[in-house]
């Protein structure tokens, strides 16, 4: 089973996707610029957030969002810690 | 009520009105995206201000409204009934602050259903002209009319008892004061401060606005019954 392929249970009613490697990239890369970092330092930590992440899911056939978040927030705290907290916030801010 | 007073009413509910979280909410999710999305500073502070002014808007017609309903069914002398009922409903509006303005979770989760804080969020990460910045930020204060009306109420009441220039001076008093958070974000982003740091002073400081906002609108309910009701009662 590849990575792609893995299910993301999404919160609510919404219906569930497959995990997309760039929408996790873009996340983590934007969460990165919101902080002021560079863009070149904001798509190096993205990479080896989403490495993994990407490692994380190569035994858990379906996860939830919440899960592929706080891992991802887990990794972008060692890298820069601003960026995590902003990007756990997002979905607790309003 | 004398002009001070009248005056002082409006300032206090104007600041009960700033302590309401759901606009600097939605201000900071756009701000995020806005800087995620690799925006220029200038085309950031653009979409902002269009926010802002959004809700400048909608709050001066929310205010103007409410005090020409006002205005035309009770005259520039509103009844005792309409004093006691809006201090009843600061006093209600107060005691839910105290409840459920925040939610007991990390961040800063409102009470707005969890369905419509995803569509506000999705708008604020959507958003990528002025009109939309505009119509998001009259949206979020209108979502939050279920809290802000409280203060509304009674500046309302207060502004038909002034002189009609002093009424003009009144709703800008309560625009101006009821800005000051949102204003501040507002600058601070421009100024280029982190989110992070803006949204973590939200966080620790919550439970103090909530509390600062519920306690507020309890003591404005019981100055107004007191000046308004018992105050003429008694002459």
């Amino acid at each position: 089973m590849t990575t792609e392929s893995r299910e993301i249970v999404k919160r609510g009613k919404r219906t569930s996707e497959p995990f997309q490697t760039d929408k996790l990239k873009s996340s983590i890369v934007a969460a990165c610029l919101s902080v002021q970092a560079p863009i070149r330092q904001a798509e190096l930590v993205a990479e080896s957030v989403c490495h993994h992440v990407i490692a994380w899911l190569e035994s858990r056939p379906e996860v939830t969002s919440d899960d592929v978040r706080r891992i991802a927030a887990k990794h972008l705290t060692i890298h820069h810690p601003d960026a995590a907290y902003l990007y756990e916030q997002q979905p607790v801010t309003i | 009520m004398d002009i001070f007073a009248s005056l002082a009413v409006i300032t206090l509910a104007g600041l009960v009105h700033a302590s309401f979280q759901l606009s600097v909410s939605v201000l900071t999710l756009l701000s995020g995206h806005a800087i995620g999305a690799q925006h220029s500073r200038r085309r950031v502070l653009s979409l902002t201000s269009s926010f802002v002014f959004g809700t400048v808007v909608i709050t001066t017609l929310l205010l103007a409204t409410i005090a020409l309903v006002f205005n035309t069914l009770f005259g520039s002398q509103p009844p005792h009934v309409l004093w006691i009922v809006i201090s009843g409903v600061m006093i209600a509006i107060g005691i839910a602050v105290w409840a459920f303005y925040y939610r007991r979770d990390r961040g800063t989760s409102l009470w707005v259903p969890r369905g419509f804080a995803t569509f506000l969020a999705q708008r604020a990460k959507a958003t990528k002209t002025n009109p939309e910045a505009f119509s998001l930020g009259v949206t979020s204060v209108l979502s939050e009319l279920l809290f802000v009306i409280a203060p509304l109420l009674v500046s309302a009441a207060v502004l038909v008892t002034l002189p009609p220039l002093l009424q003009l001076v009144g709703i800008v008093l309560y625009v101006v004061v009821s800005l000051i958070t949102l204003g501040s974000v507002w600058v601070l982003v421009g100024g280029g401060r982190s989110l992070s740091e803006i949204q973590r002073w939200r966080e620790a400081n919550k439970y103090f606005l909530q509390f600062a906002a519920g306690a507020a609108l309890i003591i404005l309910a019981v100055f107004v019954y007191t000046f308004a009701v018992i105050g003429k009662a008694s002459l």
